[in-house]
Parts: structure tokens; C-alpha cells; sequence
């Protein structure tokens, strides 16, 4: 199963403390709803431990992210992988940063999630209408977040 | 059911299942109910991932779980050389546990052992796998183009398994190109399973003997038994192989499943007993049956004489070559496609891929791809039909095999042994009441309602197996029948059968009692024990009747032999000088003087004379030929315009099995078959989505049809003995999977043809339905 989704987000930060957010494990990870525990390995890679309730599937799952930050600092790619309780999900995910030349910046955002096992299966039914809630409130949290600094 | 034909002794009569009290009781013994002192439990690990390399297996999360006692992958498995099984015909091999990488979703990459059940699922979610994903090939269509290898550990790099043909394919050519009509369609069988309710099991100990004690839910004990002499290497007298009480098989429970691998080593390394048991997930994702994609071309003559037959197939086996095919052919029997009709020339070609789906290719209750082959001829004489303007019976009669061309050599090297395909399909649609039905047909069109009549009037090939057609692992599938008759004329019968629910406690007892004249009551059946059994290679494929059920009349008629000595010496006379008549020896010319067989048996043990004492005999059957039972099906449907809802208004199946035994059991395997078909024609199939996913993982997504969905069913039977078999007898276990599916979806395209539909493949859920129906109008207003 896979899934695309795609956003567009208005931060009133500069685009350079924006840049700096998205850089940080640690801040990155913790826009992650229902996060529970972060592991970070190092600037660009880190695991993320996420409460998941979908359907009949619902545990802890465990996630390895990376984040790829393109030379000069106007694009972000994220690659997120792992999973639990026997389900899979890879997810794709990359923003562009747009300076609106008064201190704040669009980030434009696309993401691509393929689902695998019991997650895609027993939790297809509601999955699509979960993950686009989970993006979009990832995203809405680093808005929060970055407006909160 | 019309009145038996065959009533004699103990045969043709529906005696109660013997079995019953023990099963309505709940006093059954299943694999779940037994235990053993000490017994840790297994739970497997399964890949989300439909094709992905193993970087890394972590299980020290697993480990820390209260009970954890062990994890195992494939790097200890290989250690001990067991980390690959060979397939069921010898030619692929199979990972136990993932290898390096995963090659379908839900495959198993690691076992954990126990305390308690709940303990073992506990450390199963817990052990860590680190997956590398690889493009996913999701079906042979794909797989045919060799982009992605997915089995670099064959000496083949391509994902082509094997072509397969049979037929003399220019012959068939020439005719079709001189044909008047030539019909084509593509049909689809799509992939299904056939889900007992009880999933497989096992429970492995090594008793302080070394002996392997085995209790595992085997449809096929004894060929269990040696096969794992050949895996494992542990000698064949120290292996028992026990099946207990099985609910439900319909060819699920015949192949070597990798948890009963882990279970075992599990138990030889751990020196405890090891029990694992199926989840229905585990069930449905660790085999499957069907996944053909056929083509077939059909000459025809102006008249409706049908000349030519040729069908290409392209079949989807999944991760591994494991297909339950113990016949010498890749393909099986799917040379039965020319059905019961006369073609006189034809040819089948096969292609068969790897793709990244579970391996299998079970015969679900069919004798290795005869369904699909069935279904593809029924279907298609029904769209020849409809090109031709004939009604479908009439061109099925037109093309019928003669009674009298029986034996009958068909053009893809069957010889089918007897039938009557016209009487059989006469009797059905006379007591369907067909020309009242298409009368009533022509009313309801007249008003644009949609109503159906699909025939489907099937050939089966069933009875594995002659040896020359027929081995696994290069035993040949004859079968073994032990009868002791008892001082009293009770007595005791073993075979290598073993019955999932057929009924084989009774029938083998009438079959006996009615070689012997004796009280089919007081007879006990024993199978599924390898220390007692005699060899045999199991229930399925239709064959215990054909097979074992041949081995035991032979056996019973062995004792009737020691018997006629024992009554000569008690009668003072010659044994020459007696005649087996109505169930007893009597002395020809002297009518009044006779002996029963159960005097005889006390004689056998207080007053043999010079004889051997004792009254038994082994004997085993290596039939001559296969049987070839066959039914005339009839549904009829109404489809409801506006949501595509299929509602099966009747449903009459006519069998012919040959010389039935016990026609209540008879009665309800086509209730059993009927509702399995039922339930692939229009609401079962698993299916893959673009990234791999099995979507058919659960009775919620597999459907599995209740009493409260299934149609009632009418049935009734004509009698055409096969002339080898030693009773006369056929098989009808597999009869209604094999010709339903036909007759339903031949009543619904019947429904819509008005419209303009011509085919639809299965399932025929009313979605499908409804989109044909949206389709074919929004065609018929441009």
C-alpha cells in the first residue's frame, strides 16, 4: 500500500532558524506526535520510538530516521523506515524551504509512505484518513514548535 | 437424494458416522488438545516485507521477555544442515527460516521457544529484523521479464520455472485455422486457499529413547515419516508420526510446513517437547492453491462440433517451486482441460514463475490443477455457446464423449475409464426443471430483469495414483489395507489414509463388512499412526477410495480366501466345492448347508485344522488407472440490476462417483464442496496490492460463507461403475470444488449476457458485478 500526501506550512521564522530546526535530531524527532523516547545516533541519524494506534494494530513502534539536507540549505529529505508488531513503513518525506522575504518561510512539503503487513492490511480501512492526520500534525508541529522559539 | 442404486449389505446405506458421537460430543482429539510434560511452545517471526535482503537479526529484546528460552534463525539451522527443505516433487528446495533475504510477506525469518504460548508471541514481536527492501514482483507477468531475479540461488537465473506441454500442437493449429469459429477468452483462476477451520500444528519430542514423537496435523503421515528421514536424516524407526483428529484439510494440511522443521530441531537441540500451532494468519499466508491465467481458443464447426482445443497458461507459484504435485507432469492433471468432450485434437502449454508470494500451490481440494482446468472448459463451452447462438446444454450434448467410446484415449493422453455424460446431464435438467426455467428467463428478460441458468457438466481425474503416473519423492502412491478379524467377526482396519472429516471410520467398515458379510458396526478404523498403519501415502487428491478404499476390498476378499479354507475343513468338504453367496460360504448343491463369516472367524481361532489360525490380511493397491468421476451442475441466479447482488436461487448438483458406499456421508461432502465453491465463485481471493501486500490475511478480508450465506443445496447421483476399480467405485469429496465454480459464474454472465457481458473472473463479488453491469449499459447509451 502506498500512500502520498503533500502540504504546505507557514512558519514566521527566517528561513536560516528554520534550517537550523530542521537540522536538529532532537527537535526534528520531537514534532513526531506521540513520541516517546529518541535516540540519536548522530546529527543525521536517529531512532524514534512512536506510540501507533491503528485499527487493531497498536503498540510501540520503533523508527530509524535520516535526514539528507541538500547543499544550500533549501531542501530537506527525511527517509523514515521500521515498524512493529510485524507491519512495515517506509516513508519518504522531503520540504523545500522558500524565504518569503519577511522573515518567514513556506515549507512545502511531500511525502511518500509505502505500509506493509497487518498496519496495511487489518488497518487499510482507517490508515489513509491516520496518515494523513500523523503527517500533516508533524508538520503542524514544527510550525508550533519553531514559532514557540 | 434419489434412492441408491447400489444398496447391498453394508453398502448404499447411509449408516450414521461412526465417528460422530466422538466429534458432537466435543470429545474429538486435535493436535491443540494434546499435550506433553515439559512442552515449550514456538512462535515464528514473519517478514512485512514481500522481498528484502536480512542485514541483521537482533533478538536480544526477544531474549529478556520472563519465560524466553531460546531464538533461532537460519544461521543455526544451516549449522546443523537443515536450513532448506526440498520441495514436494523434488525440484526446488525452500527456505525453513529466511536465508539472506526474504523472498514473500509473512515468511518465517526466525522461531522463539518458550515457557508459555503467550511468552513465545511476546518474543516473536520483539526480535528486531533490520530489512534492506527489494523491488517487489508481485505477479508472473512481471516475474516473466527477468528484471528482477528473485532466486539467485538456483542455478537458472530467470524467475521461469518450467514449461510444460502436452498435445500435438500443429495438428491443433491446422485445425483451428480451418475451423468456422475459432473462440478465444482469457480466464483468470485466481488465488485462494482452502482455510480449514483447524490451522496446522505440531508438537515434536524426543523421548528418552531418542525416538522422535511426532504429533503433527498430516494429512499424509507416512510419506511425513519418510520425508523426514530424507530432510533430517534420523532413521526411519526412530520417527513416529502421529495424526490425531483433524479438522478440516482439503490439501492444506499435506505439505511440509517449516514450523514443523523449527519445531523439531527446536526439540532435538532444547531436549524438551516443542508445540507450535498455526495462527489463521499464519494459515492463510503460508500456502495458497489456483493462481492460473489461462488462455484458451476453441474451434467450432457452423453446427456447433467442436474441433479443436488449445489452452497457454501462465501460472504464478509464488517464492518456491512447492507445488503439491506428486505426478510425473509439472502441471498434474491439467491435461483433464478438454473435459468431457470429445475434441479431436488438442494441445495445453505451460509457463510457471516465481514471484514474491507464498509458495504452495496446494491441491485444494482437487487432484492437482484439475479445478482450474474444469473451470476454464465449462466456462468456455458457455461462451462458445453464446457465440454460436446454442443453448449450452445442447452444444455440450453435441460434443459429448459417447457411452460407447469409453475407455476413451483423450486427445492430452487421458484414458478416462467410464461415464455417461448425457444421462447424467438429462437427470439434472429434468429435475431442475429446465425448459420451465428458461421459459420463466425469457419473461423476466422480456422485463429487464436479470436471471441466469449456468450449467457446468465436468470430467474430473482423480485416485492418485498408478505408479507409472505417480511418486513422491520417488515412492509410489499405492496404498496399504490391514484387516484382523477377531474370534467373534469383529475386527480391526488400518490404512494409509486418514480422514480430516470424510468419514473413513465408516465407510472403510462398510466396504469390509460387505466383502465379508459382517456387522459393519463392529469394526474399528484406525489410521494417522505410523506405528501401526500400514504404508500408505494419505488423504487427498479424491484418492482414499480409489486407493486405499480398492486395497481394502482386495484385503477383505484375501481373508474371504483363508476364510474358504477354514469353512472347508469346518464343513468337511473340498474348497473347491463352495461358492460365496449371499454373504456366506455354502456348499454348492447343498443350499441348507453354509457357514457365516463370523463362525468362521471363531473357527479360525478354536478349530482352523490344518490351516493357519488367525483371520487377517495386508495387502497393498497400485491401481491401474486413475478414475474419472463426473456431475452435470446446475445454478440458477438472480442479479439484481441496481447493486449487482448475486442471489443463487437454486443450486442442484448431480453427481455420477460410481458405486457409492455410504450416500448420507456422500451427501455431505457436496454440501462441504458446494459451499467452498460457493464461496470462491463470489467472495474469496487473496490478493496482493502494488508494494506486496497479502490482503487476505484473516477471516474478516477471507471470507469464509456461513450457513447464513451459502444457498441451499439440492443433490442426487446416477451410478456408472469405473470397471478397474475393485468396488466400482469413483470419488465425490472433490467433485463439487471441482465443478461449482463453473456453474456459478455461468449463471451470472448467463444473468448479464443480455447486456452484453461476456466474462467476469472470479470472485464475483457484487462490486464486480455492479461495475459490469455500470459498463456494459454506459457502452449500450454511447
Amino acid at each position: 500500500m502506498k500512500l502520498e500526501y503533500n502540504g504546505e506550512e507557514q512558519v514566521p521564522l527566517a528561513k536560516a532558524a528554520v534550517w537550523d530546526f530542521i537540522n536538529d535530531p532532537q527537535k526534528v524527532a520531537s514534532c513526531l506526535p506521540d513520541v516517546q523516547e529518541v535516540i540519536v545516533h548522530d546529527p543525521k541519524n536517529f531512532d524514534a520510538i512512536v506510540s501507533v494506534g491503528l485499527g487493531l494494530v497498536r503498540g510501540k513502534f520503533k523508527f530509524k530516521i535520516t535526514l539528507e539536507p541538500e547543499e544550500g540549505g533549501n531542501r530537506m529529505n527525511v527517509k523514515i523506515s521500521g515498524g512493529g508488531f510485524g507491519s512495515a513503513v517506509d516513508l519518504l518525506a522531503g520540504a523545500d524551504l522558500k524565504d518569503n522575504g519577511d522573515s518567514t518561510t513556506t515549507l512545502d512539503w511531500s511525502g511518500a509512505a509505502t505500509m506493509r503487513g497487518p498496519i496495511a492490511t487489518v488497518g487499510g480501512r482507517v490508515l489513509d484518513a491516520q496518515a494523513q492526520k500523523l503527517i500533516s500534525g508533524t508538520f503542524a508541529n514544527v510550525k508550533t514548535r519553531m514559532a514557540g522559539n | 437424494m434419489t434412492a441408491p442404486t447400489t444398496e447391498k449389505f453394508a453398502m448404499g446405506k447411509s449408516m450414521k458416522r461412526k465417528e460422530d458421537p466422538r466429534f458432537l460430543q466435543g470429545k474429538g482429539n486435535y493436535i491443540d488438545d494434546i499435550n506433553l510434560k515439559g512442552q515449550l511452545y514456538m512462535a515464528l517471526v514473519h517478514s512485512p516485507y514481500p522481498h528484502a535482503n536480512i542485514k541483521g537479526i537482533d533478538s536480544s529484546a526477544a531474549m529478556k521477555v520472563e519465560g524466553a528460552v531460546a531464538c533461532v534463525t537460519s544461521k543455526e539451522l544451516n549449522a546443523y544442515n537443515v536450513g532448506w527443505l526440498p520441495t514436494f516433487h523434488g525440484l526446488d528446495k525452500q527456505m525453513v527460516l529466511a536465508d539472506g533475504k526474504v523472498l514473500y510477506q509473512y515468511q518465517e525469518v526466525a522461531a522463539c521457544y518458550a515457557e508459555t504460548r503467550e511468552a513465545a508471541y511476546d518474543m516473536a514481536e520483539l526480535v528486531e529484523v533490520d530489512y534492506e527492501p527489494l523491488e517487489v514482483v508481485n505477479n508472473p507477468f512481471k516475474a516473466m521479464k527477468d528484471d528482477v531475479i528473485l532466486r539467485p540461488d538456483r542455478e537458472n537465473k530467470t524467475n521461469h520455472i518450467y514449461n510444460w506441454n502436452v498435445g500435438d500442437s500443429s495438428a491443433t493449429d491446422a485445425a483451428l485455422a480451418a475451423s468456422d469459429h475459432v473462440v478465444k477468452q482469457h480466464v483468470v483462476f485466481p488465488r485462494c486457499h482452502a482455510a480449514p477451520l483447524e490451522p496446522c500444528g505440531c508438537i515434536a519430542e524426543f523421548d528418552t529413547m531418542g525416538r522422535l514423537q511426532f504429533y503433527v496435523t498430516s494429512q499424509a503421515p507416512h510419506v511425513y515419516r519418510t520425508a523426514l528421514f530424507l530432510v533430517l536424516g534420523i532413521p526411519e524407526d526412530k520417527i513416529h508420526v502421529i495424526s490425531p483428529d483433524l479438522g478440516g484439510g482439503f490439501g492444506n494440511k499435506v505439505p511440509v510446513y517449516p514450523g514443523y522443521v523449527c519445531a523439531i530441531a527446536g526439540a532435538l537441540v532444547l531436549k524438551r517437547p516443542v508445540k507450535w500451532i498455526e495462527t489463521r494468519t499464519e494459515n492463510l499466508t503460508s500456502s495458497f492453491a489456483r493462481d492460473y491465467h489461462m488462455d484458451i481458443e476453441i474451434g467450432a464447426s457452423n453446427d456447433g462440433k467442436l474441433t479443436a482445443l488449445k489452452v497457454n497458461t501462465v501460472a504464478d507459484h509464488g517464492a518456491f517451486d512447492a507445488a503439491a504435485d506428486p505426478s510425473k507432469y509439472p502441471a498434474g492433471m491439467f491435461g483433464i482441460v478438454s473435459g468431457s468432450y470429445d475434441f479431436p485434437v488438442a494441445y495445453a502449454n505451460l509457463d510457471a514463475y516465481f514471484t514474491n508470494k507464498q509458495p504452495g500451490g496446494v491441491a485444494y481440494r482437487c487432484s492437482f490443477r484439475v479445478t482450474e482446468a474444469s473451470y476454464l472448459i465449462e466456462r468456455a463451452m458457455d461462451i462458445v455457446a453464446d457465440e454460436l447462438k446454442m443453448d449450452p446444454t445442447e452444444l455440450r450434448r453435441k460434443n459429448f464423449i459417447r457411452k460407447d467410446q469409453f475407455p476413451y484415449k483423450s486427445p492430452l493422453n487421458f484414458t478416462y475409464d467410464s461415464g455417461d455424460y448425457e444421462h447424467t446431464m438429462d437427470v439434472a435438467l429434468e429435475r431442475i426443471g429446465y425448459k420451465q426455467l428458461l421459459k420463466e428467463q425469457a419473461e423476466k428478460r422480456a422485463k429487464g430483469e436479470l436471471m441466469g441458468i449456468g450449467i457446468s457438466t465436468f470430467t474430473e481425474v482423480t485416485g492418485a495414483g498408478p505408479s507409472k503416473h505417480f511418486d513422491i519423492l520417488g515412492i509410489k502412491m499405492f496404498d496399504g489395507a490391514e484387516i484382523r478379524i477377531h474370534p467373534s467377526g469383529a475386527g480391526i482396519i488400518r490404512t494409509g489414509s486418514k480422514s480430516q472429516g470424510q468419514g473413513h471410520e465408516t465407510t472403510w467398515a462398510q466396504i469390509v463388512a460387505e466383502e465379508l458379510g459382517l456387522d459393519p458396526q463392529n469394526f474399528l478404523v484406525e489410521e494417522g499412526d505410523t506405528d501401526t498403519a500400514p504404508y500408505g501415502l494419505g488423504t487427498y487428491a479424491s484418492r482414499s477410495t480409489p486407493v486405499a478404499g480398492g486395497a481394502l476390498a482386495l484385503a477383505a476378499r484375501k481373508i474371504r480366501e483363508k476364510a474358504r479354507k477354514i469353512a472347508a475343513h469346518v464343513l468337511e468338504v473340498d474348497e473347491r466345492d463352495l461358492e460365496w453367496k449371499d454373504y456366506k460360504f455354502e456348499v454348492m448343491g447343498a443350499p441348507g448347508k453354509s457357514i457365516t463369516m463370523k463362525e468362521i472367524a471363531f473357527a479360525a481361532y478354536t478349530n482352523p485344522g490344518d490351516n493357519e489360525p488367525g483371520l487377517e490380511a495386508t495387502l497393498y493397491y497400485d491401481p491401474p488407472n486413475m478414475v474419472f468421476p463426473h456431475g452435470t451442475y446446475v445454478a440458477v441466479v438472480d442479479v439484481d440490476r441496481e447493486t449487482g447482488e448475486t442471489k443463487v436461487r437454486r443450486f442442484l448438483a448431480i453427481d455420477d462417483a460410481g458405486t457409492i458406499i455410504n450416500p448420507m456421508i456422500v451427501e455431505g461432502q457436496v454440501h462441504g464442496g458446494l459451499t467452498e465453491g460457493f464461496a470462491i465463485a463470489f467472495m474469496q481471493e487473496i490478493a496482493y496490492d502494488e508494494a506486496g501486500n497479502n490482503l487476505a490475511t484473516n477471516f474478516t478480508d477471507y471470507l469464509v460463507p456461513t450457513s447464513l450465506e451459502s444457498p441451499s443445496w439440492e443433490t442426487g447421483h446416477t451410478v456408472t461403475p469405473s470397471p478397474h476399480h475393485p468396488i466400482g467405485a469413483k470419488s465425490v469429496g472433490e467433485s463439487p470444488n471441482v465443478g461449482s465454480p463453473a456453474a456459478f459464474v455461468n449463471a451470472v454472465i448467463d444473468a448479464l449476457s443480455p447486456l452484453g457481458v461476456r466474462h467476469i473472473d472470479m470472485p464475483l463479488t457484487r462490486e464486480k458485478v455492479w461495475a459490469a453491469i455500470r459498463a456494459a449499459e454506459g457502452q449500450a447509451a454511447d
